[in-house]
């Protein structure tokens, strides 16, 4: 027994310990990042002194001047939060529909929208650009939109789906006894009880949304170009500029980095499409 | 019924715009896989647009099977995603296990643990190349110079300084190269998903029968007895789709690819298409009709297994 209860106690210190090592380790480079931020461009090819130097905001301030950060960041906002409304109009009623109404079909249609997902961005590039550009709509933030919305269609309608299947059938046929017709039921019953899942299903495909790197990268030049293609085209800066790219990197990915601390429990759902709850 | 016509109606959008997304990119693709079809070409400007008279049959499929860097870039997609399911699993195992217990401050530990996997992946690749992983400005530099100078200090030392004399000068690695950009791919994406996967699982440790681990215990089961034989297996489904999921993002990984190299030798299926599109669309596309061959292979797979799952 004598030698249980030690190995508790060392465990009780040890425990913690590497947790907290473990959890530092994989933000130090986030935090690496942060810190190379404020650093001028010649302390940041020092990267034995992560804390001795002198900060500095010039990287933040002049953002605008060496990148011309906000221009890429307003095409992100407006096509993330574009494509995310949209997705959510399509999403919605049809999650919906499949949830209180299941016909037999409804499975397999769910199982095929899925498969949508898993065919290859590559696999169809060249006839997207061909497409996008005989309908004169490449490097338009529509086109952004379109593709943005229809590869995150699939995850909304499964994530909204298995929010929609835990509402208790007997509440919406209850609503239907007192007259309800279908906008009614969505708008006093559904939208109430699901707020929580439409609002985290929203996030994660804002999240998605924001952080796309392959159709932003090939279908834009500049006009819908988004912060993926702003550090994409700065790629290698050797070494000169990395405190003036780590300011506009933490810029990209702050927002939503503190977005996904709030939405963790809904990604594990989102992600593996109900599967692992 | 006419119970039946709102439901069907209020599917009808979603389900249009994913046929149109499945099946006219597609079938385009199909096509000009078989059919000569390149951008420019000052000898014969009949193959430079779509034409069913460009008809080639398998021509364009057995050019690219025929070719080393088509194997080069599958043998590469293989690695790197292999590596990046490899250690992700193990690490997101050992991990999910070692947040699993309640500690001091284990709500924030979660919080940096999770970070990462909102990253975006331009950004990712961008600050491990450069600021971590670069030979002689980024930390990697550093870090090489500080164990240089450690040994130096070390050999010295009264005891152990004759076998610290033995130990070579490190050199730093320069992760852009050919040989080597292909491991900074998988320590990025292994640094972004690890933290997916340990969400995943240690959601599903939740779960997991408390009692009987408790019955274990009190027969004297021992800690990796209690791993082995409950723990693991409850987490056999939860793996099997984390590594069915990450299999289908990363065997279409780009930006990082990009990023690190620009292919520069360690080009994956879908950098290898990228690069064939700025010229020979019929390769081009008999290559993503290789791609979807692949990536239908894991889909199925994934399908089955969520299928079952679905209707619970």
């Amino acid at each position: 027994m004598a030698i249980v209860a030690q190995h508790t106690k060392f465990s009780k210190v040890a425990w913690p310990v590497l947790a907290w090592a473990v959890g530092l380790l994989f933000f130090f480079p986030i935090f690496f990042m942060v810190m190379t931020s404020f650093k001028t461009d010649a302390d940041a090819v020092k990267p034995e002194f992560l804390f001795r130097f002198t900060p500095t905001l010039e990287n933040y301030t002049n953002m605008t001047n060496n990148y011309d950060y906000w221009r890429f960041a307003t095409n992100s906002v407006i096509t993330s939060v574009t494509a995310t409304l949209f997705t959510l109009f399509v999403a919605v009623p049809c999650a919906y529909a499949m949830a209180f109404n299941p016909s037999r079909g409804t499975k397999d249609i769910l199982m095929w929208m899925l498969s949508t997902k898993m065919l290859p961005a590559a696999a169809v590039l060249y006839p997207m650009i061909f497409m996008a550009k005989s309908l004169g709509i490449y490097d338009t933030k529509f086109l952004i939109v379109m593709v943005l919305s229809l590869i995150n269609l699939p995850i909304a309608v499964w994530m909204l789906f298995t929010y929609f299947k835990d509402i208790p059938k007997d509440i919406i046929e209850a609503g239907q006894m007192d007259g309800l017709n279908t906008w009614g039921e969505v708008r006093e019953i559904l939208i109430p009880l699901a707020w929580g899942g439409i609002a985290s299903t929203a996030l994660l495909v804002f999240i998605f949304c924001w952080n796309e790197a392959y159709w932003t990268v090939r279908l834009t030049t500049i006009d819908a170009a988004t912060l993926s293609k702003l550090i994409e085209g700065n790629r290698a800066p050797e070494g000169l500029f990395f405190g003036r790219l780590s300011a506009v990197s933490t810029a990209a990915v702050g927002p939503i980095v503190v977005l996904g601390w709030f939405c963790q429990k809904q990604l594990v759902q989102g992600l593996t499409f109900g599967a692992v709850k | 019924m006419a119970n039946r016509t709102i439901p069907r109606l209020l599917q009808t959008p979603a389900i249009v715009l994913l046929l149109f997304w499945m099946l006219v990119p597609l079938s385009m693709t199909l096509f000009f896989s078989f059919i000569r079809y390149v951008l420019a070409s000052t000898n014969r400007p009949e193959w430079t647009s779509p034409s069913i008279s460009n008809w080639r049959g398998f021509g364009n499929y057995q050019y690219v099977w025929n070719q080393d860097s088509f194997w080069l870039a599958i043998q590469n997609s293989l690695l790197i995603v292999c590596s990046i399911l490899f250690l992700t699993v193990i690490l997101g195992v050992a991990i999910a296990i070692l947040i699993n217990r309640t500690f001091p401050g284990r709500g924030i530990v979660r919080v940096l643990l999770i970070s990462p996997f909102f990253v975006m992946p331009a950004v990712n690749a961008v600050l491990w190349i450069n600021m971590l992983l670069d030979p002689v400005l980024g930390l990697q530099g550093a870090a090489v110079a500080g164990a240089n100078d450690l040994v130096a200090l070390l050999r010295d030392a009264p005891v152990v300084g004759s076998f610290f004399s033995l130990w070579p000068q490190f050199e730093p690695i320069s992760f852009r190269a050919t040989q080597t950009s292909a491991y900074a791919v998988i320590m990025m994406v292994t640094w972004q998903w690890t933290p997916f996967a340990v969400l995943i699982l240690m959601t599903s440790l939740q779960s997991e029968d408390q009692q009987q681990k408790e019955a274990a215990i009190l027969d004297g089961a021992s800690r990796w007895s209690q791993f082995r034989f409950l723990t693991l297996p409850h987490l056999a489904r939860p793996i099997a789709i984390v590594v069915m999921i990450q299999a289908i993002f990363h065997l279409s990984l780009y930006a990082e690819i990009e990023i690190v190299s620009r292919g520069n030798g360690n080009k994956n299926l879908p950098y290898y298409i990228g690069e064939l599109v700025n010229n020979n669309i019929g390769a081009a596309s008999a290559t993503g009709i290789f791609a979807v061959i692949l990536a239908n292979i894991v889909a199925i797979f994934l399908l089955r297994m969520l299928g079952k799952a679905l209707m619970e």
